[in-house]
């Protein structure tokens, strides 16, 4: 009966599953940052740079996954494929809250330029990291 | 209060409250874990190897994405 129960609730799982990697990768870029603003290498204002990766990627990356738990898509198409579609979506909205938050060090042509290395970067990172995460969460 | 009156209250509070079923598990779910941890991975393949290539030239040749991409993890 506990392993039925452990197996429900598989949307909770799969946006779990989703967040992780993005939420481990955060701490990285944390410490860099920290590093960085100690040795006073970062100007200051860029913290506001954080709030995207913080707030808005790791939600979108268990959202991203709960559609393709949710839509049964693996038959369809592969988890890494799927994830690398991610972009499309991930950086025009880095862009506008870039703007929106005065940030000048990512514009719309930045992001045309960073797009094809992103979506390739995703590609490897939901092969490998969230196909893994979903596997042991049994969302097959 | 002396020994039988103790006795007395330990029987009534043991009639009033029913025991607790063991609700522990039954099995253990570690190795089921670790079973699905150990499966065979994707084949990591000329493709994924390409993009790696691809990735850490992109970035070698053009340092400034690299903020960009941390930017999106």
């Amino acid at each position: 009966m506990i392993v039925r129960a452990m197996r429900g609730h598989p949307y909770i799982r799969a946006y779990m599953a989703g967040v992780l990697l993005p939420s481990w990768f955060l701490l990285v870029v944390l410490g860099g940052f920290l590093i960085g603003h100690l040795t006073q290498r970062i100007p200051a204002g860029l913290e506001r740079a954080l709030i995207f990766p913080m707030a808005v990627v790791p939600n979108l990356w268990g959202l991203w996954n709960l559609l393709y738990v949710s839509l049964g898509l693996k038959e369809r198409i592969s988890i890494g494929a799927f994830g690398a579609v991610l972009p499309v979506v991930l950086v025009p909205a880095g862009v506008g809250l870039a703007a929106a938050l005065g940030l000048r060090f990512y514009t719309a042509g930045h992001a045309l330029v960073a797009l094809p290395a992103i979506m390739a970067v995703y590609y490897l990172a939901w092969k490998y990291g969230v196909g893994f995460f979903n596997r042991v969460l049994e969302l097959r | 209060m002396n020994d039988e009156e103790l006795s007395f209250i330990r029987r009534q509070v043991k009639a009033a409250m029913p025991a607790f079923e063991d609700s522990g598990l039954r099995t253990d779910l570690w190795p089921r874990m670790l079973r699905r941890m150990e499966e065979p991975s994707p084949i990591f393949g000329w493709f994924e190897s390409a993009l790696v290539a691809l990735i850490v030239m992109s970035f070698l040749s053009f340092p400034k994405l690299i903020p960009l991409m941390l930017y999106h993890l």
